[in-house]
């Protein structure tokens, strides 16, 4: 029993420590993913192909992974969006906001 | 005009129908600057996270989100209490304004 307590509390401290780095995204693996994007966001999230499609390239990470995660959640509607996150896991929308937020693009701040 | 012509420019009219003008934007975005206007800016309620980028967004975009929080269907409450109090014309301005804006960074 001693035993098994230690092995969940180790469990435990492995996940907490894995899970920001895992959160974090990975840019460099996940440009195949990033094709299907791109046929509505452009090449690099930076030349949408309709007009009312938005720029992702250079917004930042957060921003981008809360928008993935409320079109998965419903909290966000939009039927072409909608359908997209339903095949993409967590560890996707980490990577795909990773991505397209180290992009350059024309995004920018003024005020 | 031939009838093939005419349906072809109404498919090419934008998608919203009022056109934006950026300069009579400029006395209407002091309430867009205190958050979108500063670089790394954060929202604090209800998460945190970092407020978008808006310039050089696609201004058909921005018309529709504002649209989209003006109808309740995106949820971020200041959002919402903003774009309540804005008119077609004045969504379509603010577009022009920060979608307008070429400069890149």
């Amino acid at each position: 029993m001693k035993n098994l307590l230690v092995l969940a509390a180790f469990s435990f401290a492995s996940a907490c420590v894995c899970a920001p780095a895992l959160a974090a995204g990975d840019a460099a693996s996940v440009e195949e993913k990033a094709k299907t994007c791109a046929a509505c966001h452009g090449a690099l999230g930076n030349a949408p192909t309709g007009p009312d499609f938005p720029r992702l390239a250079g917004q930042h990470q957060d921003y981008l992974l809360k928008a993935l995660k409320d079109y998965k959640s419903g909290a966000r509607k939009n039927p072409i969006m909608g359908a997209q996150v339903g095949g993409l896991s967590a560890q996707d929308m980490a990577d795909l906001a990773a991505y397209f937020s180290s992009q350059k693009g024309s995004l920018h701040v003024i005020r | 005009m031939p009838l093939a012509l005419l349906l072809l420019s109404a498919l090419s009219l934008p998608a919203h129908a009022q056109s934006g003008n950026a300069d009579a934007a400029k006395g209407k975005v002091s309430m867009c600057i205190g958050c979108h206007g500063i670089p790394m800016y954060k929202t604090a309620f209800p998460e945190v996270y970092s407020v978008p980028k808006i310039a050089g967004q696609s201004p058909d975009y921005i018309v529709k989100a504002l649209q989209e929080y003006r109808a309740g269907e995106r949820s971020h409450p200041t959002m919402r209490g903003i774009a309540r109090g804005l008119t077609d014309q004045d969504m379509a301005d603010v577009a022009a304004y920060y979608g307008g804006t070429k400069e890149a960074k």
